[in-house]
Protein backbone atom coordinates (compact mmCIF):
# COMPACT_ATOMS: atom_id res chain seq x y z
CA UNK A 1 0.00 0.00 0.00
CA UNK A 2 1.52 3.17 -1.27
CA UNK A 3 0.30 6.76 -0.45
CA UNK A 4 1.03 9.71 -3.00
CA UNK A 5 0.89 12.72 -1.76
CA UNK A 6 -0.81 14.72 -4.89
CA UNK A 7 -2.11 18.38 -3.80
CA UNK A 8 -3.39 19.00 -7.38
CA UNK A 9 -6.41 21.39 -8.27
CA UNK A 10 -8.88 18.64 -9.46
CA UNK A 11 -9.46 21.89 -11.99
CA UNK A 12 -6.06 22.20 -12.61
CA UNK A 13 -6.76 21.45 -16.75
CA UNK A 14 -9.30 24.46 -16.77
CA UNK A 15 -7.21 26.76 -14.80
CA UNK A 16 -4.28 26.45 -17.39
CA UNK A 17 -6.83 27.09 -20.23
CA UNK A 18 -8.30 29.88 -18.58
CA UNK A 19 -4.71 31.33 -17.80
CA UNK A 20 -4.31 31.06 -21.82
CA UNK A 21 -7.53 32.64 -22.34
CA UNK A 22 -6.80 35.41 -20.02
CA UNK A 23 -2.98 35.67 -21.70
CA UNK A 24 -4.87 36.08 -24.91
CA UNK A 25 -7.31 38.63 -23.67
CA UNK A 26 -4.60 40.66 -22.13
CA UNK A 27 -2.71 40.87 -25.76
CA UNK A 28 -6.15 41.90 -26.93
CA UNK A 29 -7.42 44.44 -24.18
CA UNK A 30 -10.51 42.75 -24.56
CA UNK A 31 -12.67 42.81 -21.50
CA UNK A 32 -14.41 39.69 -20.97
CA UNK A 33 -17.41 39.18 -18.33
CA UNK A 34 -19.39 36.45 -17.48
CA UNK A 35 -23.07 36.00 -16.83
CA UNK A 36 -24.18 33.66 -14.47
CA UNK A 37 -28.14 33.28 -13.32
CA UNK A 38 -31.07 31.17 -13.30
CA UNK A 39 -32.71 30.46 -16.33
CA UNK A 40 -35.11 33.42 -17.34
CA UNK A 41 -33.53 35.89 -15.04
CA UNK A 42 -32.78 38.32 -18.29
CA UNK A 43 -29.81 37.23 -19.28
CA UNK A 44 -29.81 37.80 -23.33
CA UNK A 45 -32.35 40.42 -23.17
CA UNK A 46 -30.13 43.06 -20.85
CA UNK A 47 -27.37 41.57 -23.54
CA UNK A 48 -29.75 43.11 -26.29
CA UNK A 49 -29.78 46.45 -24.80
CA UNK A 50 -26.44 46.47 -24.02
CA UNK A 51 -25.67 45.95 -27.76
CA UNK A 52 -27.66 48.46 -28.70
CA UNK A 53 -26.52 51.09 -26.45
CA UNK A 54 -22.61 50.09 -27.12
CA UNK A 55 -22.47 48.97 -30.43
CA UNK A 56 -21.77 52.15 -31.95
CA UNK A 57 -18.61 53.20 -29.81
CA UNK A 58 -17.17 49.67 -29.17
CA UNK A 59 -16.41 46.19 -30.94
CA UNK A 60 -18.67 43.29 -28.94
CA UNK A 61 -19.41 39.89 -29.08
CA UNK A 62 -21.21 36.91 -27.31
CA UNK A 63 -20.00 33.15 -26.34
CA UNK A 64 -24.06 31.85 -25.56
CA UNK A 65 -23.38 28.82 -23.40
CA UNK A 66 -27.23 26.26 -23.39
CA UNK A 67 -27.32 22.84 -23.38
CA UNK A 68 -29.61 22.91 -26.78
CA UNK A 69 -30.80 25.71 -29.38
CA UNK A 70 -29.15 28.22 -31.39
CA UNK A 71 -31.46 31.00 -29.85
CA UNK A 72 -29.47 33.04 -28.05
CA UNK A 73 -26.98 33.48 -30.81
CA UNK A 74 -29.00 34.19 -33.33
CA UNK A 75 -30.67 37.01 -30.93
CA UNK A 76 -27.17 38.51 -30.59
CA UNK A 77 -26.58 38.22 -34.46
CA UNK A 78 -29.65 40.37 -34.68
CA UNK A 79 -28.34 43.08 -32.85
CA UNK A 80 -25.53 42.94 -35.63
CA UNK A 81 -22.69 41.52 -33.07
CA UNK A 82 -20.82 38.44 -33.90
CA UNK A 83 -21.95 35.52 -31.63
CA UNK A 84 -21.17 31.81 -30.92
CA UNK A 85 -23.05 29.24 -29.62
CA UNK A 86 -21.80 27.01 -27.20
CA UNK A 87 -23.91 23.68 -27.27
CA UNK A 88 -23.03 21.86 -23.82
CA UNK A 89 -25.42 18.75 -24.94
CA UNK A 90 -26.69 18.53 -21.31
CA UNK A 91 -23.53 19.56 -19.14
CA UNK A 92 -24.99 22.39 -16.75
CA UNK A 93 -21.79 24.64 -17.08
CA UNK A 94 -18.83 26.21 -19.46
CA UNK A 95 -15.49 25.47 -18.94
CA UNK A 96 -12.42 27.01 -20.08
CA UNK A 97 -11.49 24.70 -22.67
CA UNK A 98 -15.01 24.76 -24.76
CA UNK A 99 -14.18 28.45 -24.44
CA UNK A 100 -11.01 27.97 -26.08
CA UNK A 101 -12.54 25.94 -28.60
CA UNK A 102 -15.30 28.24 -29.78
CA UNK A 103 -12.41 31.20 -29.90
CA UNK A 104 -10.59 29.22 -32.14
CA UNK A 105 -13.39 28.03 -34.17
CA UNK A 106 -14.58 31.50 -35.03
CA UNK A 107 -10.78 32.62 -36.15
CA UNK A 108 -10.14 35.54 -33.58
CA UNK A 109 -13.71 37.15 -34.44
CA UNK A 110 -14.98 36.92 -31.35
CA UNK A 111 -10.78 37.08 -29.28
CA UNK A 112 -10.32 40.80 -30.46
CA UNK A 113 -13.10 42.88 -29.10
CA UNK A 114 -13.39 45.60 -26.94
CA UNK A 115 -15.85 43.11 -24.58
CA UNK A 116 -16.33 39.74 -24.65
CA UNK A 117 -20.04 38.42 -23.35
CA UNK A 118 -19.38 34.91 -21.85
CA UNK A 119 -23.68 34.20 -21.21
CA UNK A 120 -23.10 30.59 -19.34
CA UNK A 121 -25.73 28.08 -19.21
CA UNK A 122 -28.54 28.86 -16.88
CA UNK A 123 -27.51 27.92 -13.41
CA UNK A 124 -26.67 29.71 -9.50
CA UNK A 125 -24.37 26.66 -8.85
CA UNK A 126 -22.33 24.66 -11.32
CA UNK A 127 -20.58 27.59 -13.40
CA UNK A 128 -19.52 28.97 -10.52
CA UNK A 129 -16.20 26.98 -10.28
CA UNK A 130 -15.28 27.29 -13.61
CA UNK A 131 -12.40 30.06 -14.52
CA UNK A 132 -12.87 30.94 -18.47
CA UNK A 133 -10.27 33.48 -18.31
CA UNK A 134 -12.38 36.21 -17.52
CA UNK A 135 -12.01 40.12 -16.10
CA UNK A 136 -15.27 39.47 -13.67
CA UNK A 137 -18.66 37.19 -13.07
CA UNK A 138 -21.64 38.68 -12.83
CA UNK A 139 -24.60 37.06 -11.15
CA UNK A 140 -28.16 37.87 -12.12
CA UNK A 141 -31.10 38.19 -9.77
CA UNK A 142 -34.59 39.09 -11.54
CA UNK A 143 -37.16 40.38 -8.89
CA UNK A 144 -39.61 37.53 -10.02
CA UNK A 145 -37.08 34.54 -8.29
CA UNK A 146 -37.79 35.61 -4.77
CA UNK A 147 -34.93 38.03 -2.37
CA UNK A 148 -33.96 35.02 -0.53
CA UNK A 149 -31.42 33.85 -3.47
CA UNK A 150 -28.14 35.47 -2.23
CA UNK A 151 -28.40 33.49 1.18
CA UNK A 152 -29.42 30.66 -0.41
CA UNK A 153 -26.86 30.56 -3.54
CA UNK A 154 -24.07 32.19 -1.60
CA UNK A 155 -21.07 31.08 -3.17
CA UNK A 156 -21.84 32.60 -6.69
CA UNK A 157 -22.87 35.75 -4.89
CA UNK A 158 -19.83 36.32 -2.80
CA UNK A 159 -17.92 35.39 -6.12
CA UNK A 160 -19.38 38.11 -8.41
CA UNK A 161 -18.17 41.14 -8.56
CA UNK A 162 -21.60 42.24 -9.89
CA UNK A 163 -25.14 41.36 -8.62
CA UNK A 164 -27.71 42.86 -11.25
CA UNK A 165 -31.35 42.87 -10.12
CA UNK A 166 -32.67 42.76 -12.84
CA UNK A 167 -36.96 43.23 -14.19
CA UNK A 168 -37.60 46.30 -11.88
CA UNK A 169 -39.86 47.47 -13.21
CA UNK A 170 -41.67 44.32 -12.35
CA UNK A 171 -41.46 45.54 -8.52
CA UNK A 172 -44.82 46.93 -8.15
CA UNK A 173 -46.46 43.50 -9.00
CA UNK A 174 -44.37 40.89 -6.78
CA UNK A 175 -43.26 40.78 -3.13
CA UNK A 176 -39.55 41.27 -3.49
CA UNK A 177 -37.82 42.77 -0.87
CA UNK A 178 -35.05 44.80 -2.38
CA UNK A 179 -33.53 46.13 0.70
CA UNK A 180 -33.05 42.30 2.27
CA UNK A 181 -31.54 41.83 -1.17
CA UNK A 182 -28.71 44.69 -0.69
CA UNK A 183 -28.11 43.52 2.85
CA UNK A 184 -27.51 39.88 1.63
CA UNK A 185 -25.35 41.53 -1.32
CA UNK A 186 -23.74 43.24 1.42
CA UNK A 187 -22.89 40.47 3.70
CA UNK A 188 -21.51 37.92 1.15
CA UNK A 189 -19.53 40.66 -1.66
CA UNK A 190 -18.33 43.51 0.50
CA UNK A 191 -16.27 44.69 -2.18
CA UNK A 192 -18.69 43.42 -4.45
CA UNK A 193 -21.14 45.94 -6.97
CA UNK A 194 -24.94 45.68 -7.41
CA UNK A 195 -27.05 47.72 -10.06
CA UNK A 196 -31.09 47.63 -10.29
CA UNK A 197 -31.67 47.49 -13.64
CA UNK A 198 -34.92 47.00 -16.27
CA UNK A 199 -33.79 46.21 -19.59
CA UNK A 200 -37.31 46.66 -21.04
CA UNK A 201 -37.96 50.02 -19.06
CA UNK A 202 -34.19 51.35 -19.44
CA UNK A 203 -34.21 52.09 -15.81
CA UNK A 204 -31.03 51.51 -14.22
CA UNK A 205 -29.30 50.77 -17.34
CA UNK A 206 -27.05 54.06 -17.72
CA UNK A 207 -24.91 52.49 -14.37
CA UNK A 208 -25.01 49.14 -15.56
CA UNK A 209 -23.56 50.98 -18.89
CA UNK A 210 -20.93 53.22 -17.16
CA UNK A 211 -19.70 50.06 -15.11
CA UNK A 212 -18.99 48.02 -17.92
CA UNK A 213 -17.08 50.80 -19.64
CA UNK A 214 -15.37 51.80 -16.75
CA UNK A 215 -13.99 48.74 -16.30
CA UNK A 216 -13.07 48.25 -20.27
CA UNK A 217 -11.16 51.71 -19.52
CA UNK A 218 -9.91 50.33 -16.56
CA UNK A 219 -8.29 47.08 -18.23
CA UNK A 220 -7.32 49.31 -21.21
CA UNK A 221 -5.23 51.57 -19.00
CA UNK A 222 -3.42 48.79 -17.00
CA UNK A 223 -2.16 47.06 -20.18
CA UNK A 224 -0.92 50.22 -22.41
CA UNK A 225 -0.12 48.19 -25.37
CA UNK A 226 -4.01 46.89 -25.52
CA UNK A 227 -5.09 49.82 -27.66
CA UNK A 228 -2.72 49.20 -30.88
CA UNK A 229 -4.05 45.41 -30.63
CA UNK A 230 -7.60 46.43 -31.86
CA UNK B 1 -23.66 15.98 -14.30
CA UNK B 2 -21.28 18.44 -12.98
CA UNK B 3 -20.17 16.02 -10.37
CA UNK B 4 -19.31 13.14 -13.41
CA UNK B 5 -17.24 16.00 -14.65
CA UNK B 6 -15.53 16.34 -11.70
CA UNK B 7 -14.94 12.78 -10.74
CA UNK B 8 -13.98 12.62 -14.36
CA UNK B 9 -10.91 15.06 -13.65
CA UNK B 10 -10.42 13.55 -10.39
CA UNK B 11 -9.45 9.92 -12.04
CA UNK B 12 -7.64 11.67 -14.91
CA UNK B 13 -5.64 13.00 -11.93
CA UNK B 14 -5.30 9.68 -9.98
CA UNK B 15 -3.74 7.80 -12.89
CA UNK B 16 -1.35 10.10 -13.92
CA UNK B 17 0.24 10.41 -10.39
CA UNK B 18 0.45 6.75 -10.10
CA UNK B 19 1.73 6.60 -13.32
CA UNK B 20 5.33 6.75 -12.63
CA UNK B 21 5.21 4.78 -9.67
CA UNK B 22 3.29 1.76 -11.14
CA UNK B 23 1.97 -0.57 -12.25
CA UNK B 24 -0.58 -0.68 -9.33
CA UNK B 25 -3.90 -0.68 -8.15
CA UNK B 26 -5.41 2.63 -7.00
CA UNK B 27 -7.79 1.73 -3.70
CA UNK B 28 -8.31 5.44 -2.29
CA UNK B 29 -8.62 8.91 -3.73
CA UNK B 30 -8.62 11.69 -0.63
CA UNK B 31 -10.21 15.16 -1.77
CA UNK B 32 -10.43 18.33 0.19
CA UNK B 33 -13.68 20.00 -0.80
CA UNK B 34 -14.47 23.52 0.15
CA UNK B 35 -17.57 24.86 1.34
CA UNK B 36 -18.10 27.46 -1.98
CA UNK B 37 -16.82 24.86 -4.53
CA UNK B 38 -20.66 23.92 -5.63
CA UNK B 39 -19.88 20.44 -4.99
CA UNK B 40 -22.03 17.95 -3.07
CA UNK B 41 -19.30 15.46 -1.70
CA UNK B 42 -22.29 12.69 -1.36
CA UNK B 43 -23.24 13.24 -5.05
CA UNK B 44 -19.54 13.25 -6.04
CA UNK B 45 -19.17 10.01 -4.44
CA UNK B 46 -21.53 8.20 -6.43
CA UNK B 47 -20.34 9.79 -9.61
CA UNK B 48 -17.29 8.52 -8.67
CA UNK B 49 -18.73 4.85 -7.71
CA UNK B 50 -20.66 4.96 -11.40
CA UNK B 51 -17.62 6.28 -12.81
CA UNK B 52 -15.22 3.59 -11.84
CA UNK B 53 -17.51 0.82 -12.03
CA UNK B 54 -16.03 -1.86 -14.60
CA UNK B 55 -12.87 -0.01 -14.76
CA UNK B 56 -9.16 -0.69 -13.12
CA UNK B 57 -10.09 1.12 -10.77
CA UNK B 58 -13.24 -0.68 -9.67
CA UNK B 59 -13.93 -0.66 -5.87
CA UNK B 60 -11.35 2.23 -4.85
CA UNK B 61 -13.10 4.73 -2.29
CA UNK B 62 -13.16 8.53 -2.47
CA UNK B 63 -12.53 9.99 0.70
CA UNK B 64 -13.73 13.95 1.04
CA UNK B 65 -12.48 16.37 3.42
CA UNK B 66 -14.27 18.92 3.74
CA UNK B 67 -12.90 22.82 4.32
CA UNK B 68 -15.24 24.95 5.32
CA UNK B 69 -15.09 28.96 4.29
CA UNK B 70 -15.03 30.88 7.39
CA UNK B 71 -16.37 34.39 8.03
CA UNK B 72 -14.41 37.43 9.46
CA UNK B 73 -15.22 40.58 10.73
CA UNK B 74 -13.22 42.91 9.25
CA UNK B 75 -14.29 45.51 12.24
CA UNK B 76 -13.53 43.21 15.11
CA UNK B 77 -11.34 40.65 13.37
CA UNK B 78 -13.57 38.10 15.32
CA UNK B 79 -14.31 34.37 13.58
CA UNK B 80 -17.86 33.71 15.21
CA UNK B 81 -19.13 30.54 14.94
CA UNK B 82 -21.20 29.34 12.02
CA UNK B 83 -23.63 26.20 11.42
CA UNK B 84 -22.54 24.58 8.23
CA UNK B 85 -24.24 25.85 5.27
CA UNK B 86 -25.84 29.20 7.16
CA UNK B 87 -24.22 32.75 6.31
CA UNK B 88 -24.40 35.27 9.09
CA UNK B 89 -25.10 38.60 7.88
CA UNK B 90 -23.54 41.16 10.46
CA UNK B 91 -21.20 40.27 13.51
CA UNK B 92 -22.76 39.06 16.33
CA UNK B 93 -20.33 41.18 18.24
CA UNK B 94 -19.75 44.61 16.81
CA UNK B 95 -22.54 44.72 13.40
CA UNK B 96 -19.44 44.86 11.39
CA UNK B 97 -20.22 43.26 7.78
CA UNK B 98 -18.32 40.18 7.46
CA UNK B 99 -16.29 38.53 4.43
CA UNK B 100 -15.79 35.48 3.71
CA UNK B 101 -12.55 33.87 3.38
CA UNK B 102 -11.54 30.00 1.93
CA UNK B 103 -13.79 27.09 1.15
CA UNK B 104 -12.45 26.97 -2.76
CA UNK B 105 -10.79 24.29 -2.36
CA UNK B 106 -10.70 21.50 -4.85
CA UNK B 107 -7.70 19.65 -4.61
CA UNK B 108 -6.60 15.41 -4.94
CA UNK B 109 -4.39 15.30 -1.59
CA UNK B 110 -3.47 11.75 -1.77
CA UNK B 111 -3.65 8.51 -3.79
CA UNK B 112 -3.76 5.44 -2.33
CA UNK B 113 -2.21 2.17 -4.41
CA UNK B 114 -1.29 -1.11 -4.30
CA UNK B 115 1.65 -1.58 -6.27
CA UNK B 116 1.40 -5.20 -8.15
CA UNK B 117 3.51 -7.56 -6.84
CA UNK B 118 6.60 -8.12 -9.37
CA UNK B 119 7.01 -12.12 -9.00
CA UNK B 120 2.91 -12.56 -9.52
CA UNK B 121 3.00 -9.88 -12.45
CA UNK B 122 6.85 -12.05 -13.87
CA UNK B 123 4.34 -15.08 -13.31
CA UNK B 124 1.66 -14.20 -15.11
CA UNK B 125 4.00 -12.89 -17.80
CA UNK B 126 3.57 -9.30 -17.26
CA UNK B 127 6.11 -7.20 -18.78
CA UNK B 128 7.56 -3.97 -17.00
Amino acid sequence: MTEIDVKQKVLAANAAAAAGLRETFARTGTLVVNLISSPGSGKTTLLEKTVAALKGSLSLGGLEGDIATERDAERLRKMGIPARQILTGGSCHLDARQVERALADEGGRLSNLDILFIENVGNLICPTGYDLGEDFKIVLLSVTEGEDKPFKYPAIFSKAAVTVVTKIDLLPYVPFDLVAVREQVATLAPDGRLVEVSATSGAGMDAWLSLLTDALAKKRAEIPAAGVAS
Amino acid sequence: MHEMGVAAEVRRIARQSVADRGPGRITCVRLAVGDLAAIEPELLKYAWEALVEGTPEAGATLEVDWRPATQTCRICGDLPGRAPGTWLRLCPRCDGVLSVTGGDDLDVLQVVFEEEDPVEREAQGGER
